[in-house]
Formats: C-alpha cells, sequence, structure tokens
C-alpha cells in the first residue's frame, strides 16, 4: 500500500461539508439570500420609517431619549439636522442587528450538517477512523463559521452600499464608530461559534433539520432584545457594555465547546443519538 | 500464532441494562470468528467495544496489542469497521464518499479509493451519486470503506444482509479474500449458513459468551451422534435388536427408518449394519444424521433460556 501525504482531518472534514452544503439549492439560497434579505430589508425600514413618520415625531415619541443617550457616547459633527443624526443612529444599529446573520448561517451548517450524519447513518463509520471528536468538531464549525463570518461582512458591504444609494454616503464616516467595528470582528465569530454549538447540541436531540432550527429561538431572541432595548433607549451598548457583552459571549463559547463536545462523545452517539 | 483479538471479562451497562456479561475470548491472527447471538444479545455492543467505539463498564480489551479504550485513533488507524446500516453521504459520488473517508488515514487515497472501487465492480459508477445506488451496491461501497486502508482487523456487522444471493456470494468471495491477505476477521451475523461456510470458530453470546468453538465440535458437543438407517420396512422388534448391542445408547422408529444413537458412528457403523442384516433387516441406506449450525445454535440458545429461567 502507497503510503499518502500526512492526513489533514480538520481540512478533510470542511471539504465534505461544503460540498454537500453547496451541492443542496435549499442550503444555497438560505445561506445566501437570507442574509441578504435582511440587509435589504433594514435600509427599507429606515427609509420608509424616516419618510412617513419624520423626524420630528420620531425624536418626540420614542427616539429622543435614546438618539440622545447616544449622542453623548459617540461623536459627530456639529451641524446635523435631526434627521441626519437619527439617520447616523438608525445605520448603526445594523451591526448589532446584522447579528442575526452569522446566527442563521452557523445554524443552518451545524444543523444540517449533524441531523444530516445521524439520517444517512455515517457518523459511525466515521468515528471508526482515525478522526479525533475535537478534529471533527473543529472541522464542522469551522465550515459554518467561515461562510457564517463571509457572508456577514458581505451584508454589511451592501448595507454601506445601500446608504450610498440613499444619497447619506457623506453619514458613512460616523457610522463607522469603535461599535461598529467590534461587533464586526469580535461579536460576529462569537455570536457564529457559540451558534454554532448550540446548533450541535440541539441536532443531538433533533430527528430533522426544522426541529433543530427551532432552537434558532435561543439565540435569535437575545440578539434581537440587543437591539430593541438599544432603539429604544432603555440600554445603550456603550464600549464598556459591548466589552462586557464579549466577554459573556466568551465565557458561553467555553460553556457551550464543552458541551458540544460531551455531546458529541462517540459512546454518546452510538448509544444515545435516536 | 499470536492473538489478535484479547478480551478479558468485559462487561457493558446502560444504566441498569447489563448488555454484555463477563466476555472473555481470543481470536488469532488470519482467523475468521463468526459472532452469533439473539437481536439484543450484546452482538453490536461486543463490537463497538472491541473496534474502540465504546468502553467497556469493566474488563478490558486488545486488539493488535493496543488497548481499545486508551488509544482509539491508533487502533482506528488499523481495522475497518463495516457498520450494519451502510451510511453514505447521498449528494456525493461513491468516489467521493470513499476520498473522504480514505483521507482520514495515512495513505494514497486516490490510488486506494480506485483499487477498491474497481475490486467492488464499481469503477464505472464511481462518479454517480450514491442516492442512487441499489442495497447491494451500497454494502459494497461500505466493504470498499471498510478495506480502504488494508486494516489488520476487520469487524464486520451483517455483511450480507439484505443482499440478494449474488450479492451475497459476491460479498462472501471477498470476505475469503481478505482472510487469505491474512486479515483478521470478527464476523457478526444472523445468517448461519454463511458463518458455518466462512468462519474458523463460532462464538455464541447471549449477553455472556455461551461457547465459542470449530462448528464441528459444537457440533459433537451439541448433540449426541446419531446414525440414520432406512429400511425397507421395520418394527418393534428389529429396534428391540438393535438396542441390545452394547454400543447403542437409544433406538427410535420413525416408520421404516431406525434412528440410532450410538458410540463413535465411524467405528461402530459396520457391526451395527451387519446386526441388522443379520436381523433381516434390508437395509436402503445408512448415513450419520447431519446437524446444521442452526441446529447447534437453538439447542444452545434454548438451553441457555432454560438455564436462565431456572
Amino acid at each position: 500500500m502507497a503510503a499518502g501525504k500526512k492526513p489533514n482531518p480538520v481540512a478533510n472534514v470542511m471539504r465534505k461539508e461544503w460540498l454537500l452544503t453547496f451541492r443542496n439549492l435549499n442550503n444555497i439560497l438560505f445561506i445566501t439570500l437570507v442574509p441578504v434579505l435582511i440587509t435589504v430589508q433594514v435600509l427599507v425600514y429606515i427609509f420608509l420609517t424616516l419618510r412617513f413618520a419624520g423626524a420630528k415625531l420620531l425624536m418626540d415619541t420614542i427616539l429622543g431619549g435614546a438618539v440622545e443617550r447616544w449622542l453623548l457616547q459617540f461623536t459627530v459633527p456639529a451641524g446635523l439636522t435631526t434627521e441626519q443624526q437619527i439617520k447616523i443612529f438608525f445605520f448603526s444599529q445594523f451591526p448589532l442587528y446584522g447579528l442575526l446573520i452569522p446566527c442563521m448561517v452557523a445554524l443552518s451548517f451545524a444543523t444540517f450538517s449533524i441531523v444530516e450524519e445521524k439520517q444517512t447513518g455515517t457518523l459511525e463509520p466515521l468515528l471508526a477512523t482515525p478522526v479525533r471528536t475535537s478534529e471533527l468538531l473543529l472541522g464542522k464549525a469551522l465550515s459554518g463559521l467561515l461562510p457564517a463570518v463571509v457572508m456577514s461582512y458581505l451584508c454589511t458591504g451592501i448595507f454601506l452600499l445601500g446608504i450610498l444609494v440613499m444619497g447619506e454616503g457623506e453619514l458613512i464616516p460616523w457610522v463607522l464608530n469603535p461599535q461598529w467595528w467590534i461587533s464586526l470582528f469580535v461579536l460576529v465569530p462569537l455570536v457564529s461559534l457559540l451558534t454554532f454549538m448550540l446548533g450541535v447540541s440541539g441536532s443531538s436531540r433533533a430527528k430533522d433539520a426544522h426541529s433543530a432550527q427551532n432552537i434558532a429561538v435561543v439565540i435569535v431572541i437575545p440578539v434581537l432584545a440587543i437591539v430593541v432595548l438599544q432603539v429604544l433607549g432603555l440600554v445603550l451598548f456603550s464600549l464598556l457594555r459591548l466589552a462586557l457583552l464579549s466577554a459573556v459571549l466568551i465565557l458561553l463559547n467555553v460553556v457551550m465547546l464543552k458541551t458540544a463536545v460531551r455531546i458529541f462523545s462517540r459512546e454518546t452517539i452510538l448509544t444515545g443519538w435516536k | 500464532m499470536g492473538n489478535t483479538i484479547e478480551a478479558s471479562g468485559l462487561t457493558k451497562r446502560f444504566g441498569d441494562l447489563v448488555a454484555v456479561e463477563d466476555l472473555s475470548l481470543s481470536v488469532e491472527r488470519g482467523e475468521i470468528l463468526g459472532f452469533l447471538g439473539p437481536n439484543g444479545g450484546g452482538k453490536t455492543t461486543t463490537t463497538r467495544i472491541l473496534a474502540g467505539m465504546i468502553a467497556p463498564s469493566s474488563g478490558h480489551a486488545q486488539v493488535l496489542g493496543l488497548r481499545t479504550d486508551r488509544e482509539p485513533e491508533r487502533l482506528h488507524s488499523r481495522i475497518g469497521l463495516l457498520t450494519e446500516t451502510p451510511g453514505f453521504y447521498g449528494r456525493m459520488t461513491a468516489l467521493e464518499n470513499l476520498l473522504y473517508f480514505a483521507g482520514f488515514y495515512d495513505i494514497d487515497g486516490r490510488q486506494q479509493a480506485e483499487r477498491y472501487l474497481r475490486l467492488m465492480g464499481l469503477w464505472e459508477r464511481k462518479d454517480e451519486r450514491v442516492s442512487g445506488f441499489s442495497k447491494g451496491m451500497l454494502q459494497k461501497l461500505a466493504l470498499a470503506r471498510a478495506l480502504v486502508h488494508e486494516p489488520d482487523v476487520l469487524f464486520l456487522d451483517e455483511p450480507t444482509a439484505g443482499l440478494d444471493p449474488e450479492a451475497s456470494r459476491e460479498v462472501r468471495e471477498l470476505i475469503e479474500e481478505s482472510k487469505e491477505k491474512g486479515h483478521t476477521i470478527f464476523l457478526c451475523t444472523h445468517n448461519l449458513e454463511e458463518a458455518e461456510q466462512l468462519c474458523d470458530r463460532i462464538a455464541l453470546i447471549k449477553t455472556r459468551l455461551l461457547v465459542t468453538d470449530t462448528v464441528k465440535n459444537l457440533k459433537t458437543k451439541a448433540f449426541r451422534q446419531e446414525v440414520v438407517v432406512r429400511l425397507k420396512s421395520a418394527d418393534e422388534r428389529l429396534a428391540g435388536a438393535v438396542q441390545s448391542l452394547g454400543f447403542v445408547r437409544t433406538v427410535s422408529l420413525d416408520g421404516s427408518t431406525l434412528l440410532i444413537e450410538i458410540e463413535n458412528p465411524k467405528k461402530n457403523s459396520p457391526a451395527l449394519v451387519k446386526h441388522i442384516v443379520e436381523e433381516g433387516g434390508n437395509i436402503l441406506s445408512v448415513a450419520e444424521r447431519s446437524r446444521s449450525l442452526e441446529d447447534v445454535y437453538l439447542r444452545l440458545i434454548n438451553r441457555e433460556g432454560e438455564n436462565g429461567r431456572r
């Protein structure tokens, strides 16, 4: 028998996951179209809200306190109109709202990947190979994490393009505040990984991908809650609070990683997964 | 010849359920051991323990000198496992599936995949998605997967289950070829004819290991040796005359046939025949009563059931 090159189990798993995922039209549409629709929807909502409610009404009702507090945290040039201030405030919410994108993409990978292994009966022969549980889990996690992060960044680009199309390009330097960057480069990967771990844990009990995706609620609701709380002015995610949120996410990731590794133990899979 | 598989006092519990109890066995290099038993008797659990997939609750096992519960990854690089269900990724082709599994071993995956796909007669269909494969083709592909890294030990769980006779024969031939190459084979099967045909020894399990021996010895142990004498006609007088012989234990009359349990049939059959002829018997045929592995299996399993009820 000819010896081959040293095996790379993680890359092997990733290659297979992508091959399977991108051969399924439903998966492709879910992973690409839904994030773009979420992004466009945000732009449309902002445009319609300002168009029909008007800046004054918004400031006098739900947004006054929130925008005021927000402006104390993040500097904007003097002389901006109220409408421009509201626009910067709205546009700046995208990185938090956009966390739904890595949630959905990572969850899609996690649930389809695990449930498909269960349905096809491939886990037992797979676990009979020399692959380590950690390598298998890492390969699966990275195969979901990378598209989740890429789609998040792509949609961020689409969002910025949307701002330009709306004729508000001069506001972009003020929209790209530190909250934006922390969200993109810290929260997006952390949320992707956390969602993936939740997906793996939920899938171990689920019989099909749809049941597994019900656990999306567990992570989608807190993400939406963060945005709603900030828009209503109830909580402002200052840099300190974002740092704290990141720390909590890191902690949750560690807890979920341990849970996923336990759930993904060979004995649990072979004797407990039905 | 050294033992490739050594198990000592293996017990596996799942909560209150004892799946395997105090199992000890050994399998020599190049041997095919048939592992038989009823559903839920502990065959799959034992196979999983020996293949390093799950750890025993107590006891230990070594395969190829490696402790199955301590070095599973090293063990997995040297064993092949054919699971009861030949699971594959339906949206991937036969070649892609095989390359994926081969990709976990330190081998030239492409060369080995081609070799085994050709051997299994699947090379022409390598680029077809396996979702369109028949059960026989999937089973052959699963066997290719189990063999692709040329393991020293093969664990085969129901390799011919659900296959048509032609595919079953092909799979059996492949198992025999593997044995000829020196592979040690641990074969779980419900197909007793297949076990009798392929296996050097049989192990019978019903939670505990009931017996391990060659098929021939099992038959001798499970049943007394009987000679079947077909006559033109037979009656109670002739049966009584046969019973009077010293080496005859029991005689039963079934129409014109005498079923005679005797000691050492090879030695005593000529004297038996001579005596029957002298008593006026008109013999049509004489044969040792043959017992199948199925008879032995049922006798031993039922005996165990009766012991368990006592």
